[in-house]
């Protein structure tokens, strides 16, 4: 059977992989966004949470993904849910990183202004001070969305994966049309996301090509 | 003298209210005379006036500005608006119905230049069609043209047209009072000079209360009908007319503070508008060249100003130069001198021509027509008359 047959008579499979890839990556991405975005409004109100926020973050970080997935098994069996404990713990310091570097940036007179124009601190946070954080968020989001894809890989070894499973098991059974197919599709992800994210950013923040221009 | 009073000014009191600081004290920790501290400051603005802050910084000036609207608040004492304690009211509420400039400007870099001049109507939650409309009706006013202007980002304006901005803003939703916290700070001073004027001629017609603080004594006497000297330590060491500050200083600080050229400062008392001009002997593009020369001669006329078809200048003619026959041409003219507002000081318009190396200024409306010509002679004999 040829590398072309193979793929021909698996479409239904590699289609299944691919969306349980993008799905992994969505909801890891997702929830890591939601849970730094909070982290990083705590330090962003009181700087002293930074340094052992980061230092937690900064920990899971280092932890190999191997190693992460061993400790969690125990406790949570093979399931999506160690998956993407492990794949969310990774996105943690970048994410809040980035966000608190946006935050950080916004000009300190563009702040004052909105205080002293009667916004109130959500409506500033909203309209102000996170709109013109996105650049930088946003360059977090890129990051941590093109490591997640790869990390994703990883959990095949705990029944999961997406592509990732694709390739384990051709690399099992010595398909390696499975394994290109993985690897091709997975960079090709990798790029896509990137660059949605990126139009996303320019579609979102107008004032910035005005100044291009 | 009551040059600083416009004669409109008392009988309009549309859009003031009045400003009591009563007792008002800000410290920072338990040193009492840290910088921006703030030390027992009572002072009453009349409704309608411009009252300028100045100091040396670190003198409270800006502690006791953000206060009227607290960002900061005090340690102790009051600030009334129109006899009611801001303290009663809900800050942001407080803040939407008090205009608000500061030096940077702080235009939001993310929203267009329609957007930011709408910002407290939207927090007001004014329809999105009275928002537009008054949106354009002020940059209108603040000499922006609304079509070019609305739809752009900051960064795309000038300094000065970004500070003009600001002022819009600040007077969107026709607030009683502004604070204005060096608000022509961060231009040049040419710029600086003629947002100054602007903002003098809109004052006229808005009679709003003016805060403004100025770290600049010779803004502070410009603009303010009073003016307020505080020191270092947050008190207040003397308030009054810019007139009576400069003829008698309280203390040796306000002295030293005003400075040793007093009587200079005084021309700052004095604008274009309150001295009678030299009418300019003009020509216009077409005029006979040899009709021209005569009636310089017969003038003894040194010169003659060229100008276009509404009386706007277009340059200088030496009679001697002129050909002696044909008509004039625009290309003859040789650069201008300073042009002088109405509103300019005669201490700026003498720093003007000292700087242009010219014996003569021009003085043009808001329009930019001729109205006369201002010399350095004629602001000598005002200066020796004192």
């Amino acid at each position: 059977m040829s590398g072309w047959d193979w793929i021909a008579s698996h479409l239904d499979d590699i289609a299944a992989a691919t969306r349980d890839h993008v799905v992994l990556t969505v909801i890891a991405v997702g929830v890591g966004l939601v849970i730094s975005l909070a982290l990083a409004l705590l330090i962003h109100r009181d700087r002293r949470v930074y340094a052992p926020v980061t230092a937690v973050a900064g920990l899971l970080y280092t932890i190999p993904s191997l190693a992460l997935f061993a400790i969690l098994v125990p406790v949570t069996g093979l399931s999506v849910l160690t998956a993407e404990i492990g794949l969310v713990s990774y996105t943690l310091l970048i994410l809040v990183r980035n966000i608190v570097a946006g935050l950080d940036a916004v000009p300190p007179e563009a702040r004052e202004a909105a205080a002293g124009m009667g916004y109130s601190a959500l409506g500033r946070l909203l309209r102000v001070e996170l709109p013109l954080a996105l650049p930088v968020i946003v360059a977090g989001l890129r990051i941590a969305t093109v490591t997640t894809i790869g990390l994703v890989m990883v959990t095949a070894l705990i029944g999961e994966g997406g592509l990732g499973q694709l390739m384990l098991r051709g690399f099992t059974l010595q398909n390696y049309t499975a394994v290109y197919v993985g690897t091709a599709i997975s960079i090709g992800l990798a790029v896509v996301a990137d660059l949605l994210l990126l139009g996303a950013l320019r579609l979102a923040t107008p004032w910035r090509r005005a100044l291009e221009r | 003298m009551g040059v600083n009073q416009p004669p409109s000014l008392a009988a309009s009191h549309r859009g003031g209210a009045t400003v009591e600081f009563q007792h008002v004290t800000k410290r920072y920790g338990p040193e009492s005379a840290g910088p921006g501290a703030v030390n027992d400051l009572s002072l009453l603005v009349p409704a309608g006036r411009i009252c300028v802050l100045v100091g040396p910084s670190g003198c409270g000036k800006t502690t006791s500005l953000k206060m009227v609207n607290r960002l900061i608040e005090p340690t102790g004492g009051r600030i009334l608006i129109d006899g009611v304690d801001v303290a009663a009211e809900e800050p942001t509420a407080l803040r939407r119905r008090i205009g608000y400039v500061i030096q940077q400007v702080g235009l939001f870099p993310h929203q267009t230049i329609g957007e930011n001049v709408a910002t407290v109507p939207r927090l007001l939650g004014w329809s999105p069609a009275r928002q537009r409309e008054r949106t354009d009706e002020l940059l209108a006013l603040v000499g922006l043209e609304p079509g070019v202007h609305r739809d752009r980002y900051p960064n795309q304006l000038s300094g000065g047209e970004r500070q003009r901005v600001g002022v819009a803003r600040a007077l969107a939703a026709d607030p009683p009072v502004m604070l204005m916290d060096e608000p022509f700070g961060a231009v040049d001073p040419i710029v600086r000079e003629r947002l100054q004027n602007e903002f003098l001629r809109l004052q006229d017609g808005l009679a709003k209360t003016i805060l403004f603080v100025t770290h600049d004594i010779d803004e502070a006497i410009k603009m303010g009908d009073l003016v307020a000297v505080m020191q270092t330590g947050g008190t207040l060491a003397q308030f009054g007319p810019p007139a009576e500050i400069l003829a008698s200083p309280s203390s040796d600080f306000v002295a030293r503070f005003v400075g040793a050229d007093r009587g200079l400062k005084r021309l700052s008392l004095t604008r274009v508008r309150d001295v009678p001009l030299t009418p300019a002997l003009t020509a216009r593009p077409g005029d006979d060249a040899a009709e021209a020369r005569r009636g310089a001669a017969a003038e003894a006329s040194r010169y003659l100003l060229l100008v276009d078809a509404d009386t706007r200048p277009i340059g200088w003619l030496d009679p001697a130069g002129l050909p002696a026959t044909g008509a004039l041409e625009a290309s003859m003219a040789v650069p201008m001198s300073p042009l002088l507002e109405p509103e300019t000081t005669l201490k700026d318009a003498l720093s003007m021509l000292l700087d242009a190396d010219v014996q003569a200024g021009i003085a043009v409306d808001a329009q930019g027509r001729v109205l006369g010509l201002l010399t350095v002679d004629m602001i000598a004999a005002l200066l020796t008359r004192r």
